[in-house]
């Protein structure tokens, strides 16, 4: 074998191709990183980019109409006013001006020249006096100073330019002093004259800038001087990463790379930043709502808080939304963009600018899911009352330890050697006695509260004690089976029962109803009661008509089939007053109490809030229907007429209904009793037996937060995943709109499925959309406390108010807030001219309105009269009046403060003194009253049944009481301002120079007098009494309809300022 | 050489084509002449073809029984009166037609501008009634309420798309003088003190309206030729009243006509 040499790849080989290849490659990857850097890994900046240009050229287009709209202003006749009137001032003062800066100038000119001289002087004088007090020997000293003072007593000559021209120049000789003098009194007379030409311009610079500030005032939009310097802002953007870091909260959101615009003065849409095609605009427009945005700045809140979503990515849209599968919080879809809210306003009933989040919290109680679901803040007063009771108890050892303790220090004291020790012994039980006193007047404030707290609670649904009185027994399994066949709107679920737990659930429910009595009711008239029924306000809550004929409110239910299933006797008794009950139940004992059990303490069998302990053991008793229903006060005979009306709505007859024999089968009782706690029926109604039965569903406080994973997908997590609903959004709307639908394919035993009774949601989609919201916005959360909205000054009165105002309707009737309707302002028989005037009060500066003392009388009894009940106490016009809702103290307290924190007021409330009437004064208030001009008595009512037919306003007499003489002034000035389209006419005063006078033609009486004439009929009115009231009447005489003078009735008399009632703790100590 | 010159300028051309096409997008100046809003004229109508549309209110079924109105609880209203006063909301005329029929065109003049007129239209109270007690004014047209009474009467326009007011007036105080800026038919007028008081006021753009009178006639005149809607309002029936419409149309210098007929309440 030849030994040829290897062929040298070096010589032999090339690598060029690869070389090239790679070249090329490393090339290509080099612009791929460099586009990927500009342009892939930053799409912000195209965003950024894009939105500069757009957004310059929005404004630009704002630009010409927004002038014209300027043009428009500057043309009004009101600023071309205020021009001139500057253009005036200016002249008027112009020569006065000129003067002062000619004499300024003169006055400048002789400072000079006086300062042209000094300094150097002054300098050296200062230099000497340095070295006389540095000087050490007495004799140089006075030698020194004797050089000073020749220097100073100069001459120095001075000459000073012109005052005047014409006049002469000045030349003077002066000693130092006197040139210091003459220094100092022009600068005196420079800095008079500069304050006599600011007080001269004065007026001069305010119209400026009222004129300056006009266009801007009454500008609709930004002005162009606005709008050009947001130009100007814009053409200088910079491109790059635009965050808000909040390092307290653990956020750092970069959301603004792209959504440039969401902060900017102006409103853009999508249509102004590109066109809905274009999915870039839906980045570019405003903030829909600029009102939240300012109460939330941006930069102390940051946007993921209240969005959710991956704040820091931004390298892909979908990933900074957090629609990935590894971000727990992935943005809060449109629809449900307010559940946001709730994690820091979990404490608000009402959020404002909230709509969907606030339906949600109020169908979560009206529903009744708190119920069966615990959830923070719902229906609290169970676990309040537990917490009281536990500290009685708690107060009550407290008290047994102090009394042994005391003992224990007499006795030794008693035995001690010396008196010193015995009296400190002394002193100590003599503390431990007031101790024990403080804690017994504790215990009694919190028996109280326990008291109250009972009074307080209240069930969803309606108590089956009382189903064998109220119900057709047939009925019963037929509104089981499916409530809302029956009545499409009820809030009662639908429980899945099958053929053997119907009847089963049916006849426990009927079993366990107390056998009561009830009195035989005779017929009434259904045509008046269907008219009471229309005015006295039932339709506020309840409604009647199905489907698209449903006339009335949602708040409770649907009446229009309630004459196939109602005993008529139960109907009027409940309508007469819904809180009353067969029988009071002992919550210690558990259970209903009989006469007998009052007859064997010789008591007679009466139980209300006044009677409301166990004649047993003195423990509380409930003695009202757990019912948010108030009592509407009307006669027996008012009750029978509505309940016979009611009795006529009806769709089949009652007699049509299948019998249902196995209802009184006591072999089914036990399996039905099993059923009924399996499915928490006590949750909503109360339940002979199942009293202290607990919620059975799970808490659902922070459901939204809760994992993913730990969610009863059961068998559908690969359905879910792969129909993009496997989110906590997914869950709740099916899981709402088919609450059974999670126990498809799942193998269960009976009484292991799902227990969630359906709401027929599915045909509520709205409501499936608010309580999706409430509970996805149910989180736990780890921002910092100053996130939360936990308001403690009036902001939190609010707050708790409006637990109560929802808990029992009062929207029904009220306003409270601008901007908000009740239900019977809708109503049809309340848009007549007669109709509006029949309305409920408004309630809008309520708070402002009544002294609040007066406000817990009335809301405790709204007759404000203990017998004189069939009637309102202040508006005895109002068909539709104010029912009694027996408000425990605790809640009214928490509606006072409601009031007065909505108007501002500070509480307690002290009135400001108010002078008393001269006897001048008073006769001038009478002439007044009872001038033809001012007939307030006309429609203001007496208390005279023949004249208060026609009355339609309040009595005067309760002024004093009920009204602040701040607000009363405010009314009769102007009521329109306080109550659009009140029956109150405005126009009574007008402005007299700095004064209010009657507008009608004044009676003699007022000839020179120059006070405030509303003023002083606010004070008349506040010092009115029964008896000066009957001297009007009388004084009014023709005026007034002749029979109406006659004595008021007693009941609208005021009483005694002195005595009961007279204070806040007076009266609720007092009220039940 | 020529060639390469050709050449080299049609590069250079090409160059400056690209860079200008490439340069930033001058924006054009969207910056025109503001329109400044102002009053619109009167569209000027000719007067010698205006045709007119008259007709005749009829009211069918029984008569509603008079309500009567009482007083009593102001004497000086009873004092204006000698006998008894009946509610003029249910009133017929004798001849089986209805008075105080508010008839309007309600659709089809919309193009014609009109200035509300300088003389106000005016409104009495008399006897605590409304004098009249249907009326019409323009958009803007000054509506003068006075009193003939001597007693305090307050007024209360109760509108849904106007502002609401409501003005007390003393007696011998000067008339009140308002202005309503939007159509509404009808607005209810009343008197809180003297809750029988009712007026109606229609309100509209246009002067084409009339109310009908004691024969239960109406006629609407100066209408351009064209089609309209015309619409008629009683307040017969309570409530809100009762509305009517239909079509015409109006030739030139004609005379068209457009009878309504209004059943009794039910």
């Amino acid at each position: 074998m030849p030994d040829s040499p290897d062929k040298d790849p070096v010589v032999s080989q090339s690598l060029a191709v690869y070389l090239l290849i790679g070249s090329v490659l490393l090339l290509i990857t080099l612009w791929w990183s460099l586009y990927d850097e500009f342009f892939g890994l930053r799409p912000w900046k195209v965003y950024e980019r894009a939105f500069v240009q757009r957004y310059g050229a929005f404004l630009k287009r704002q630009i010409p109409n927004q002038r014209a709209k300027e043009k428009m202003i500057e043309n009004s006749p009101e600023y071309l006013a205020l021009k001139q009137k500057l253009a005036d001032l200016e002249k008027e003062t112009a020569p006065k001006a000129k003067e002062l800066d000619a004499e300024s100038a003169g006055v400048e000119a002789r400072t000079n020249a006086v300062l042209n001289l000094l300094t150097t002087d002054r300098a050296y004088v200062g230099s000497q006096i340095y070295i006389i007090e540095h000087t050490l020997s007495r004799g140089s000293k006075q030698s020194l100073q004797k050089d000073l003072d020749k220097y100073k007593s100069g001459p120095f000559e001075l000459t000073l330019p012109r005052a005047q021209a014409g006049a002469k120049e000045e030349t003077l000789r002066l000693t130092f002093d006197e040139l210091e003098d003459k220094f100092n009194d022009l600068q005196k007379e420079k800095g008079r004259l500069l304050l006599e030409k600011a007080s001269l311009l004065h007026p001069v610079s305010e119209l400026q800038n009222q004129v300056d500030s006009y266009v801007n005032d009454h500008m609709d939009g930004l002005t162009v001087e606005a709008l050009r310097g947001l130009q100007k802002k814009n053409e200088d953007f910079e491109v790059e990463i635009k965050q808000i870091n909040n390092p307290d909260a653990g956020i750092v959101d970069r959301c603004e790379s792209c959504h440039v615009g969401i902060r900017e003065p102006v409103v853009m849409t999508r249509k102004d930043m590109g066109g809905m095609k274009d999915p870039m605009s839906a980045a570019f427009t405003s903030h829909p709502d600029a009102e939240l945005l300012r109460i939330h700045g941006p930069d102390r809140f940051g946007c993921t808080p209240c969005h959710n979503g991956n704040g820091m990515d931004i390298a892909r849209v979908e990933k900074a939304h957090g629609h990935d599968e590894h971000w727990l919080w992935p943005l809060h879809p449109m629809a449900n963009v307010e559940a946001g809210c709730q994690q820091c306003h979990a404490s608000d009933m009402v959020v404002d600018h909230a709509p969907t989040l606030s339906q949600g919290k109020q169908l979560f109680e009206w529903r009744g899911c708190m119920g069966c679901h615990v959830y923070q803040g719902y229906d609290a007063e169970p676990e309040e009352l537990l917490s009281t009771q536990r500290s009685i108890e708690q107060s009550e050892k407290q008290r047994e330890e102090d009394k042994l303790e005391a003992q224990k220090s007499v006795q030794a004291g008693d035995q001690a050697p010396d008196n010193e020790t015995a009296q400190k012994l002394y002193l100590k039980a003599n503390e431990l006695q007031v101790s024990i006193s403080k804690i017994n007047l504790q215990i009694d404030q919190q028996d109280r509260r326990v008291k109250n707290l009972m009074q307080d609670m209240k069930k969803v649904g309606p108590d089956l004690k009382e189903v064998r009185m109220k119900l057709r027994p047939e009925w019963v399994p037929v509104w089981l089976d499916n409530p809302h066949a029956f009545r499409p709107t009820t809030k009662m679920p639908r429980f899945r029962l099958d053929e053997d737990e119907l009847p089963a659930v049916s006849a426990f429910i009927w079993q366990s109803g107390l056998n009561g009595q009830l009195a035989k009711q005779p017929a009434g008239d259904p045509a008046k009661g269907k008219e009471s029924f229309q005015t006295r306000g039932c339709l506020a809550c309840h409604s009647v008509g199905e489907g698209s004929n449903t006339v009335g409110g949602w708040f409770a239910a649907n009446l229009s089939r309630v004459g196939e299933k109602d005993n008529y006797d139960y109907l009027v008794r409940w309508i007469h007053n819904p809180r009353e009950r067969t029988s009071p139940y002992c919550p210690y004992e558990k259970r209903d109490l009989t006469e007998d059990d009052y007859k064997k303490h010789g008591l007679p069998f009466v139980f209300d809030p006044e009677h409301s302990k166990c004649p047993n053991d003195g423990h509380e008793l409930l003695v009202e229907q757990m019912t948010p229903m108030p009592n509407l006060r009307l006669s027996v005979d008012e009750a029978r007429n509505i309940a016979s009306y009611l009795m006529t709505l009806k769709e089949k007859d009652p007699s049509s209904y299948p019998p249902a024999p196995y209802l009184n089968d006591p072999k089914m009782k036990a399996k039905g009793e099993e059923i009924v706690r399996r499915y928490g029926c006590a949750g909503c109604h109360e339940i002979a037996g199942l009293e202290n039965e607990g919620r059975i569903g799970t808490e659902l406080t922070a459901e939204g937060s809760k994992p993913l994973e730990q969610m009863d997908f059961a068998l559908f997590i690969k359905q879910a995943k792969a129909k993009d609903w496997y989110s906590h959004k997914g869950f709740f709307e099916h899981k709402l709109a088919r609450p059974e639908l999670f126990d498809a394919g799942m193998i269960k035993a009976e009484g292991e499925e799902l227990k969630m009774p359906d709401y027929d949601f599915e045909n509520k989609p709205g409501e499936i959309r608010s309580l999706t919201t409430f509970l996805m916005g149910s989180v736990t959360s780890e921002y910092p406390e100053r996130y939360f909205y936990r308001p403690t000054d009036y902001r939190r009165d609010i707050q708790e108010g409006w637990w109560i105002v929802q808990k029992y309707n009062c929207m029904g009737c009220h306003q409270f807030t601008l901007g908000q309707s009740s239900v019977v302002m809708t109503l049809p028989q309340y848009q007549t001219p007669d109709g509006k005037g029949q309305l409920p009060p408004r309630l809008l500066t309520e708070g402002a309105r009544v002294n609040p003392e007066w406000l817990v009388r009335f809301l405790a009894n709204p007759a404000l009269s203990e017998k004189d009940t069939d009637r309102d106490g202040v508006r005895s016009y109002l068909k539709l009046r104010m029912p009694t809702f027996y408000f425990s103290p605790i809640e009214i307290r928490k509606l006072v403060r409601f009031f007065q924190a909505l108007s501002q007021q500070a509480m307690p409330y002290i009135p400001a003194k108010q002078e008393l009437l001269t006897a001048q004064e008073v006769t001038m208030a009478r002439a007044l009253f009872t001038s033809p001009g001012a007939p307030c008595l006309k429609c203001h009512a007496i208390g005279s049944p023949s004249h208060d037919q026609y009355a339609t306003a309040p009595n005067f007499l309760l002024a004093a009481d009920r009204l602040k003489p701040d607000w009363a002034r405010h009314w009769i000035l102007d009521p329109a301002l306080i109550d659009p389209g009140t029956a109150m006419p405005s126009g009574l005063f007008k402005l007299q120079a700095d004064h209010y006078v009657f507008a009608g033609p004044t009676p003699p009486a007022f000839k020179g007098y120059n006070g405030d004439h509303a003023e002083l009929l606010v004070r008349y009115l506040f010092e009115l009494t029964p008896q000066e009231q009957q001297r009007l009447i009388q004084m009014s005489g023709s005026n007034l309809n002749p029979a109406s003078a006659k004595p008021s009735t007693t009941e609208n008399r005021r009483k005694p300022k002195s005595g009961s009632g007279g204070t806040l703790l007076g009266m609720l100590g007092k009220s039940h | 050489m020529k060639k390469r010159i050709i050449l080299s300028l049609a590069v250079v051309t090409a160059l400056t084509l690209f860079l200008v096409a490439c340069s930033k997008k001058t924006e054009e100046t969207t910056e025109q002449p503001a329109e400044t809003t102002t009053a619109p004229q009167p569209t000027p109508i000719d007067q010698s073809t205006v045709g007119e549309v008259t007709g005749k209110v009829a009211f069918d079924g029984a008569k509603p029984k008079p309500h009567r109105i009482m007083m009593d609880q102001d004497p000086v209203c009873v004092q204006k009166h000698s006998g008894p006063v009946f509610a003029e909301d249910d009133e017929v005329n004798s001849n089986g037609t209805l008075p105080d029929v508010f008839v309007y065109v309600k659709s089809g003049a919309e193009k014609y501008v009109f200035a509300p007129p300088a003389d106000p239209v005016t409104l009495d109270q008399d006897g605590c009634m409304y004098k009249p007690h249907v009326l019409g004014v323009m958009v803007g047209q000054t509506l003068k309420i006075v009193s003939s009474d001597a007693t305090t009467h307050n007024i209360h326009p109760m509108p849904m798309d106007n502002r609401e007011w409501n003005m007390s007036q003393a007696p011998g105080a000067a008339p009140i003088e308002q202005k309503f800026t939007r159509e509404e038919v009808m607005i209810p007028m009343k008197c809180n003190q003297h809750p029988w008081m009712r007026a109606y006021i229609g309100v509209r753009k246009t002067p084409f309206y009339a109310v009908t009178g004691s024969d239960g006639t109406y006629t609407i005149k100066g209408l351009p030729p064209g089609d309209y809607t015309i619409g008629a309002w009683t307040a017969i029936g309570g409530g809100k009243g009762q509305t009517q419409e239909q079509n015409v149309t109006v030739g030139a210098k004609a005379t068209k006509t457009a009878d309504f007929t209004f059943k009794a309440p039910s």
